[in-house]
């Protein structure tokens, strides 16, 4: 973990006396199949209220957290992305890269456990995972094709709006632009 | 001699009441042949100023006079010429622009180091001509070539941004 790169081995704690799977910051994990986790995240979406999952991301973030030796500002896109990575494969959830769309930071989730129809429920999951990275509060919008643009949570419905009515990334960002914050 | 210019005088006079557009300048050439061959031409030279040319063509005036001052035209011809020639532009332009242009192109079309170096060199032979301090002039101009160093170090500008870096820049996108 000191060379900067993610060390996967004994992250998880297997107490099989007491019945527990822990990570090795000492969060307590239950293991569950993806059909379970997928109708639990459907209802969520359904009800409008996917704070579970937002939080279940926060968990991820503060893993990825726990392995940087710097702050994540600092650090370089590549370095950042090998420890999320990481986290979010140890966790089952997919395979996750950066991809940059003009100023557009966008994350691509592949192979992600199917949960919502509009992949709300891995968005939400994303979006708490960041915002604990960075410290910020971010939102990521799915953009199609197991991709998400991040942006800030400001902006967050305008763009969802935007993929609703049928604009794709490139459209999306097409529509965007940089503004300094005031 | 007289008596012949008398009947002359006369003859020409009948001529010019007959025909006076034809023959007036016959006439007019004859009788100035016999003025100057008897020295009397004092009185009749003095109104006959008009051009020979005028006089040589249709002549519609009577009595044309004969063209004695050939050298009134000369002495104006060579006054128009002068006018043209000093076209006082061309002689303000070189002390206008023998200053100036090797301060604003030489920077442009020079590179700066080739023109820092010469200034060391040349400057001695330069105080020899009259011209030459603005020859010099390069010198102050050499500070040019720093945007040079400047283009030398930019490749560091474009340096990998970080991950603060891209997601300030995603979380500064807004709607257009």
């Amino acid at each position: 973990m000191h060379d900067g790169r993610f060390d996967p081995s004994g992250f998880y704690e297997f107490n099989l006396t007491d019945g527990l799977v822990r990570t090795r910051t000492g969060d307590r994990v239950v293991i569950l199949s993806e059909d379970v986790l997928s109708a639990l995240v459907a209802a969520a979406a359904r009800d409008g209220d996917l704070t579970p999952l937002r939080r279940l991301g926060e968990l991820l973030g503060e893993q990825v957290l726990a392995g940087l030796d710097r702050p994540s500002s600092v650090l370089s896109p590549e370095a950042v992305l090998g420890h999320a990575s990481a986290v979010t494969s140890l966790f089952g959830w997919g395979r996750l890269t950066f991809e940059r769309w003009g100023p557009a930071l966008v994350i691509a989730l592949r192979d992600k456990p199917e949960l919502d129809e509009d992949d709300l429920g891995a968005a939400a999951l994303l979006g708490g995972m960041f915002s604990e990275i960075s410290q910020r509060q971010v939102s990521c919008v799915p953009t199609g094709d197991s991709k998400f643009v991040m942006v800030d949570f400001e902006v967050a419905e305008t763009v969802w709006g935007w993929f609703k009515d049928g604009a794709d990334l490139p459209a999306i960002v097409g529509m965007l632009e940089a503004k300094r914050a005031s | 001699m007289s008596n012949r210019e008398d009947r002359l005088r006369s003859l020409l006079d009948k001529v010019r009441a007959k025909r006076p557009e034809e023959r007036a300048t016959r006439a007019a050439d004859a009788l100035d042949r016999i003025r100057t061959a008897s020295g009397t031409t004092s009185a009749a030279a003095v109104h006959s100023s008009s051009p020979p040319a005028v006089q040589a063509s249709t002549s519609s005036r009577p009595a044309a006079q004969p063209t004695p001052f050939p050298s009134t035209f000369p002495t104006q011809l060579p006054g128009s010429p002068l006018p043209e020639p000093p076209t006082s532009p061309t002689m303000d332009s070189p002390t206008r622009y023998s200053s100036q242009p090797p301060r604003v192109e030489r920077p442009l079309s020079v590179e700066p180091r080739a023109r820092s170096i010469r200034p060391s060199s040349v400057a001695p032979t330069a105080p020899s001509q009259s011209r030459r301090p603005e020859a010099i002039r390069p010198q102050s101009v050499a500070p040019t070539g720093q945007p040079v160093v400047y283009a030398t170090e930019q490749p560091e500008f474009p340096r990998a941004k970080t991950f603060g870096e891209l997601l300030e820049l995603t979380l500064s996108l807004r709607p257009r």
